[in-house]
């Protein structure tokens, strides 16, 4: 699933080519549907937020740019933000959640690319407390109130791992 | 707040991609990134460093029937009479607020009664907006045909002195807000319809406040309100 593979396909579907579209949904729509489903929890929601997303791809594939990362990334930000979206007008609160789920990914994807390769190593050099704080909002999509019920800490100390751990990322990535 | 600052620009940017920016300042951030392109320039970086998260988690398939529904809303496939479990899973937002859905209401409304007693013109007309201050008084009338773009402005509009309204396009698709043209503060106006409205698949209308003679940069100064086009 890699940017070589998918951009030909987003190119054709830009062109209104309907067969590179149906590949490129076959390709991607599992990762897109999970990263969906782990936010939103609810099967119906996930779908619905899977099937906008692959709505906007089929419309905006002509404004792809490299800047914007590589096709899957664009792809997933454009699920990310919807579910985000259903979340709020869903009025869903992510109070419970279990903990495995939103922990660290236990098994990597087979061949990470060096971005992939580059962001996990930079992860595992936050403190642990950041670390998990920025993957139970990332992953769970919980907000800042929702973490500080999560982990039972201040609302201030979790705004500040969050920012920092951010911060962190950030340099660590732009090395 | 200064966006100007990268600092600032870095932290809402992360906390935006993060989806940890909520509420009245998440709103405000998504008009900022239409509106400023270092901002969304910003933004796309943090999605690059972000987003990969979202590929290292293992696929999950979704059932055929997401596939199904993409293709019949694309209209490449005839859709079935809808059976009760596809209304479920497109079940739209119920948590409306009373306002919005009233300004919805009276939106279209406005826009019924206003087509039905439109005289005829020569191409039929394909999408009408009407442009809400903030407490939902009608201030423009848009309708798009084929051929023409015709704005009408209401009496309800009190136009600021030594300032004009313009009108933009915000691409479904994220990409910088496009131009339709300065608003008339009086009477209707009407231009041949740019080709992008067409061509560009649209999020929202956009009205936005601007010195005398439009946006100096090519991207609106200051958003005032934004309107759902309407398939008529």
């Amino acid at each position: 699933m890699e940017h070589e593979e998918l951009f030909p396909l987003l190119c054709a579907t830009a062109d209104g080519k309907r067969e590179a579209f149906t590949r490129l949904y076959s390709i991607t729509s599992g990762q897109l549907y999970a990263v969906a489903l782990k936010m939103l929890k609810h099967r119906e929601l996930a779908e619905e937020a899977t099937q906008d997303a692959f709505i906007k791809i089929w419309h905006g594939a002509s404004s792809y740019q490299r800047s914007k990362g590589t096709v899957l990334t664009w792809m997933v930000s454009i699920v990310r933000y919807r579910a985000l979206d259903l979340m709020r007008y869903h009025n869903i609160r992510n109070e419970v959640v279990l903990d495995a789920e939103n922990q660290a990914p236990a098994t990597q994807m087979p061949l990470p690319t060096s971005e992939r390769r580059r962001l996990a190593e930079c992860l595992d050099e936050l403190d642990q407390q950041q670390r998990q704080a920025i993957h139970l909002a990332f992953y769970g999509g919980l907000s800042h109130q929702e973490v500080v019920a999560h982990l039972d800490t201040p609302l201030g100390t979790v705004k500040s791992w969050i920012r920092r751990g951010l911060q962190s990322l950030q340099r660590c990535l732009s090395l | 707040m200064n966006y100007q600052k990268e600092s600032l620009r870095n932290a809402l940017a992360a906390e935006y991609v993060l989806g940890t920016l909520r509420g009245g300042a998440r709103r405000r951030y998504q008009q900022l990134i239409m509106s400023n392109q270092t901002i969304a320039e910003t933004t796309w970086l943090w999605e690059q460093y972000l987003n990969g998260l979202g590929e290292q988690i293992p696929p999950v398939a979704p059932d055929d029937a997401v596939w199904q529904r993409i293709q019949e809303r694309l209209g490449f496939v005839q859709a079935p009479s809808a059976t009760p479990a596809e209304k479920v899973a497109s079940r739209k937002p119920v948590h409306w607020k009373n306002s919005a859905l009233l300004a919805l209401a009276a939106s279209i409304l406005i826009a019924v009664l206003w087509t039905n007693l439109r005289p005829d013109v020569t191409a039929p007309i394909t999408h009408i907006a009407v442009v809400n201050d903030l407490q939902t008084n009608p201030l423009w009338l848009i309708e798009i045909s084929d051929q023409q773009l015709r704005v009408m402005a209401t009496d309800q509009l009190s136009a600021q002195p030594g300032k004009d309204y313009e009108l933009w396009i915000v691409p479904a698709n994220g990409n910088a807000p496009i131009s339709l043209g300065v608003l008339p503060k009086r009477g209707e106006l009407k231009a041949a319809a740019p080709d992008s409205l067409r061509s560009v698949p649209i999020n929202v209308l956009a009205v936005s406040l601007e010195p005398l003679g439009g946006s100096p940069t090519g991207q609106p100064s200051e958003v005032l309100y934004t309107s759902h086009l309407i398939n008529v």
